[in-house]
């Protein structure tokens, strides 16, 4: 495609940040990759369901909500929201409406780690010309360029070689008024030997529409271990699209789970590189949906090297006339040989308006790989059904328990325990046990 | 135990049913009484484990003829988990495996279900965690059981050795088990056995469904039926099974030729 | 790869031959006179030529493809004659009168056609460079009502069932190539099944390409009246050429209640060259509609020739309890290029379809599955079990599975499953070790991979294939 499309919207949203970003002066590297993504987002359109990344996700009605970045005025504290804080995680960053705010924050005591927010990387530039916007590529992708062109406040965590982080890093973001548009940003670095988890959480104080454009980088230097979990819980009316990357490196291990609970529509793209021999990644995801939700989960996982091994599992459930889209593609370079994939898509529709588009892909390019992936789209079991009744439950809680475990199955991933204790209840609750 | 005076728990006259359009059992007659122990034995698809399962309400079989009353009460109308309630369990020939459920939380839900029913107490987790640890003993199961998901990756022995554990947290009236003794070693063949004959008494009934006599080694029956064709053919008591044991299915058919011989 | 099983894939293509029969062939080039040209010569009714007008316009305003995952020079449809007929000697009235020649190709292809005819009772509608010039048995099929011609005979014959099916399962405007096949179709098969009837043999078409730069626009329709049952054989093979010839077949199948057809192919066009010099492009469109009640539509194929193959054979399955199947085996070697698969979309309640596919790549070749499951709201209770294998030898070929699910009714059961397998060093030392050498072990092994796709073929096709899968192998793995 050569054509550039005219878009109405980008032009609209380019034009009032013009108005709000003050001239640059300095070219620090920063700066300088903020003008070159802005000159991305110039020549980019927001995609259509033409585009075939985008045929199951119609995300037209973004352009009725070209809403401005909060202004850093009036940030509301509340007490309701502590239930969002883990007992574990001591590391705490918190932004609200894309602001950093250091007074709900607790940086870890822990000095062996650097955790600053994206603003607070001037003192460390050289850390952002080595690794920002390496990784989330913004030629093709307008989000991550808009992101890219307007990211102002994010985190950055860095762990040095051979440092294991015991408690998790937790990165909650809270939106707390409809209207705004926020563009989180996410650095994370570990080191050869490195191991952490870093925990990003969106969550809303309001069910009307906001819009979140996040982008995350990871970078595993050898025999790192990076240990993500994504949970995304915004309002109902809210759209949210998402951008993660992962660079894996020799024997290094990349282990996400993602949760998309929330939003109206919620597009998560994820792409892993297994760059180093022997580097493996665990993949698992659930969208749990219901009213008229969509949620879309775009995978991408690249063997770009020999002996790597990766495993996915995604589950979507949906209620009403929610509509789950799950696209996963495998990838196995040639001379990546030895690869060991296994992906694993269950779709399970509780209503008949319910929807699911699923779209597992294998593309391989070596001979001497073992590579697996399956999907299953279906009801209850009723076998287990039958099983759960002789045991005196009643159809309804049978059927209750059993989609509570379906999606159980993910959720037990998280080894995060307060956390995953909150997901199951929260799972609890929406799967509808009495 | 056989006694003249217990009430009748289970009837069963002329049931006929079809899974799938085919009819399997073709016209099976049997009454239970509190404190018997029935066993029901025959081939491989002579209809043995259709009974067990039409018994426990299973959705894909149809009852096309005949009446089952359980306690005076109509079954058919009854879906399988108010069967559960009023005291019928079925020990699976195949346990199902449930990932994502937690076998402590499943039984518990199972056991405060049928209690509420009943009109009993419920108990708390803490509550239930005691009481459930101390049946466990009885099957000399290990505690760690109860964090695992209901059935997943469980051995042959220690799914077996769950449904007993079910069976004892849901004190049935009736209880069928349906080829319980199918793949436990001799050993896990005993604990099992030893757990239901202590579950065994005046107010409760038991059939055993088997196609050997191993499992009668260790519980003994009152009755011995011998089913054939979705009918049962021939009963008796528990020399029966020896002696099928010894001559092979055959022999009941031998042994009616001579019989019609000799009137 | 070891050089002893390298020099086995480079085995020249055996029916590369040209046959010497004089063609009356059109000028190049498509417009609507072309289009008037083809239809005046084969004498044809009004309304055809006004279907045919129709697609050229159709086709005028779409554009070609490019979403499959194949890559090819720019196609100049200018540059291709569109007509290209045998001069029929004389009125044909039996075998004995078929051309000396043609029937001499037929032996060098290994198909002795009376042999074939009188033992495995096939009736054999020969098509050559797209004019039929002989059918057999079509006295002895008659007697049961059963129809077996050359669609433009039927035109003639029975405009009413042409008028009534043509067109209706892949519309005139379907894709870019269905669009062009509309326009320009020369001949191709006609069956017709009435009701009741089971077909007392397999019917079968061996046709290939002969003169050279003459694309092959085939068009068959089988009707399957309700309670009709018919299984059909198609078979193709081409002549060696480096220029690359256009091939695109529209196939429709109907299928009314309770009825049967289960169509199987086995195509090796000729590939190209160990090079990727030359080849057809075979960009086919078949499609079956399960119409009726209780209707069934099995398609089997093995796909080993083509320079680029991009087919999906279909299924519709609108009635209610109709089944669709899809068994395919394609094997790429070399440059070549295959992305196939099928659709399966059900509308009718308690439709049930199976697919099975299995893809083999060797040398420098691309082979990719693509699928669409598709469960419509008003299909209740539809099933889907699909499962897509791969086998890669050697390192510098691709698989690729690309199967879309969607799903739209909660009572709906799908599931997909896919793996890759090879044949390693291990399993050919094993054999060895055993006294089997490479080739056998490899044959075994790539057999026993397709096995469940052989199952589903007529027994003698199935032999063939068979062989053909070894031959199209050979030399592939070490």
């Amino acid at each position: 495609m050569n054509m550039i499309i005219k878009d109405d919207y980008l032009d609209k949203l380019i034009a009032s940040w013009k108005k709000e970003i003050s001239p640059v002066h300095s070219v620090s590297y920063l700066d300088q990759l903020k003008a070159d993504a802005l000159n991305c987002v110039e020549s980019l359109r927001l995609p259509t369901i033409r585009d075939e990344e985008w045929r199951f996700t119609d995300i037209s009605s973004l352009r009725a909500t070209p809403f401005p970045r909060a202004s850093a005025a009036t940030l509301p504290v509340s007490d309701n929201q502590a239930d969002t804080f883990l007992d574990e995680a001591v590391c705490k960053l918190v932004f609200i409406d894309g602001r950093y705010v250091p007074g709900l924050s607790v940086q870890t005591a822990d000095n062996s780690i650097t955790v600053s927010s994206l603003s607070g990387l001037t003192g460390t530039s050289s850390v952002a010309e080595q690794y920002l916007g390496r990784l989330a590529d913004f030629q093709e992708n307008v989000f991550v360029a808009l992101n890219t062109a307007l990211m102002h406040e994010g985190v950055c965590v860095i762990v040095p070689a051979d440092v294991a982080v015991k408690v998790p890093v937790h990165i909650l973001y809270i939106s707390s008024r409809k209207e705004v548009t926020v563009y989180p940003r996410c650095l994370v670095v570990a080191e050869s030997g490195a191991s952490v988890t870093v925990i990003e959480e969106y969550v809303a104080l309001h069910e009307g529409v906001s819009l979140t454009n996040s982008v995350t980088e990871m970078y595993l230097k050898d025999s790192a271990r990076v240990n993500h979990i994504r949970v995304q819980r915004e309002s109902p009316q809210a759209f949210h699209i998402a951008n993660s990357s992962a660079l894996v490196a020799k024997s290094a291990q990349y282990d996400s789970i993602s949760l998309a609970l929330g939003a109206h529509i919620s597009r998560f793209d994820q792409k892993i590189t297994l760059a180093g021999e022997n580097a493996g990644c665990e993949v698992d995801g659930l969208a749990l949906i219901a009213g008229r939700q969509l949620a879309d989960t775009h995978t991408f996982i690249d063997h770009a090297n020999p002996h790597c091994r990766s495993r996915q599992l995604h589950k979507c459930i949906m209620d009403d006339s929610a509509h789950g889209v799950f696209s996963g593609k495998i990838m196995v370079r040639p001379h990546a040989q030895l690869t060991d994939a296994r992906q694993l898509n269950r779709n399970l529709l509780l209503s008949d308006r319910a929807r699911v588009d699923t779209k597992p892909q294998l593309e391989i390019f070596a001979d001497d790989v073992k590579c697996a992936h399956g999907a299953t789209v279906g009801q209850l079991d009723r076998e287990s059904l039958f099983y759960l009744q002789s045991r005196g439950l009643t159809e309804t809680v049978a059927r209750n328990l059993l989609t509570y475990a379906f999606g159980g199955e993910v959720i037990s991933r998280v080894t995060v325990p307060s956390l995953r204790q909150h997901l199951e209840q929260y799972i609890l609750a929406r799967t509808r046990i009495s | 135990m056989i006694n003249i005076n217990s009430k009748i728990l289970l009837e069963v006259h002329d049931l006929h049913a079809t899974v799938g359009g085919i009819e399997i059992l073709k016209g099976v007659n049997l009454t239970v009484k509190s404190g018997e122990i029935h066993a029901i034995m025959g081939l491989n698809g002579s209809g043995k484990s259709t009974f067990s399962k039409v018994l426990a309400g299973h959705p894909d079989y149809e009852i096309t003829r005949g009446t089952l009353l359980f306690d005076g009460q109509d079954l058919s109308a009854l879906a399988p988990e108010e069967r559960a309630q009023a005291g019928i369990f079925l020990a699976f020939q195949y346990p199902v495996e449930i990932p994502g459920v937690a076998n402590d939380h499943f039984l518990r839900l199972a056991y405060n279900t049928v209690q509420g029913k009943r009109g009993k107490e419920e108990l708390d987790p803490l509550e239930f965690d005691d009481f459930v640890r101390e049946k466990m003993k009885l099957l000399k199961m290990n505690p760690d059981f109860l964090d695992r998901s209901v059935n997943e990756g469980f051995s042959g022995g220690e799914k077996k050795r769950n449904e007993i554990l079910q069976m004892a947290l849901l004190e049935p009236r009736l209880a069928l088990l349906d080829e319980t003794d199918s793949g436990l070693d001799i050993d896990a063949l005993r604990i099992v056995a030893n757990g239901i004959n202590q579950l065994s008494g005046k107010d409760n009934a038991m059939i055993l469904v088997t196609h050997y006599q191993r499992l009668l080694d260790y519980i003994v029956p009152d009755f011995v039926h011998v089913m054939e064709a979705g009918r049962i053919i021939r009963t008796s008591g528990k020399e029966l099974a020896q002696a099928l044991e010894t001559h092979g299915y055959d022999w009941i058919h031998a042994n009616d030729q001579v019989a019609g011989a000799q009137p | 790869m070891s050089a002893a099983l390298q020099h086995l894939v480079n085995q020249p293509y055996k029916h590369g031959f040209v046959t010497d029969i004089e063609a009356d062939i059109a000028p190049k080039g498509l417009n609507e006179d072309i289009i008037r040209l083809i239809s005046s010569k084969k004498n044809e009714p009004e309304w055809l030529l006004a279907f045919r007008l129709e697609a050229y316009r159709k086709w005028l305003d779409m554009v070609e493809p490019a979403w499959q995952n194949v890559k090819y020079p720019k196609i100049d449809f200018q540059d291709i004659s569109y007509y290209s007929a045998p001069k029929p000697k004389k009125k044909l009235a039996s075998m004995d009168e078929v051309d000396p020649e043609l029937l001499r190709t037929f032996e060098k292809l290994g198909v002795p056609m009376h042999e074939r005819a009188a033992l495995a009772g096939v009736a054999v509608d020969v098509i050559f460079d797209s004019v039929s010039v002989a059918t057999t048995y079509k006295e002895k099929l008659a007697e049961v009502g059963i129809i077996f011609c050359s669609i433009s005979e039927a035109v003639h014959k029975y405009p009413e069932l042409i008028k009534q099916y043509l067109g209706t399962v892949v519309p005139p405007g379907d894709n870019y190539y269905a669009a062009l096949n509309s326009a320009v179709f020369t001949d191709g098969s006609f069956c017709f099944i009435p009701r009741g009837v089971k077909c007392p043999m397999d019917l079968s078409t061996y046709f290939r390409i002969n003169t050279e730069e003459s694309g092959q626009f085939e068009r068959t329709l089988i009707i399957a009246e309700a309670g009709a049952s018919v299984s059909y054989l198609e078979g193709c093979t081409a002549p060696r050429f480096d220029t690359n010839q256009l091939h695109a077949a529209v196939v429709e199948l109907v299928a009314l209640d309770d009825a049967d057809i289960k169509y199987s192919t086995v195509q090796n066009w000729y590939a190209g060259d160990e090079n990727g010099v030359g080849g057809i492009y075979n960009f086919v469109t078949k499609r079956g509609l399960a119409k009726g009640r209780n209707s069934r539509i099995s398609w089997t194929q093995v796909e080993t020739g083509s320079a680029i193959t991009w087919k999906y054979p279909s299924c519709i399955l609108r009635g209610e309890n109709s089944v669709g199947e899809f068994y395919s085996v394609a094997v790429t070697n070399h440059h070549q290029q295959a992305d196939t698969g099928t659709k399966m979309i059900h509308i009718g309640p308690n439709t049930r379809s199976t697919i099975v596919s299995k893809g083999i790549s060797a040398g420098q070749s691309n082979s990719s599955y693509r699928g669409l499951v598709r469960i419509a709201p008003t299909a209740r209770n539809a099933r889907n079990y699909s499962q897509c294998d791969s086998m890669l030898i050697g390192s510098q070929c691709g698989a690729h599975t690309f199967p879309y699910i969607q799903v739209q009714n909660s009572s709906a059961q799908v599931e997909h499953e896919a793996s890759t397998s090879k044949i390693g060093e291990d399993q050919l030392f094993y054999f060895a070790q055993r006294g089997i050498g490479a080739e056998e072990a490899v044959s075994m092994i790539i057999n026993g991979f397709c096995k469940e796709v052989f199952q589903q073929l007529p027994l003698e096709f199935a032999v063939e294939a068979t062989k053909l899968l070894s031959f199209k192998l050979e030399g592939s793995v070490g």
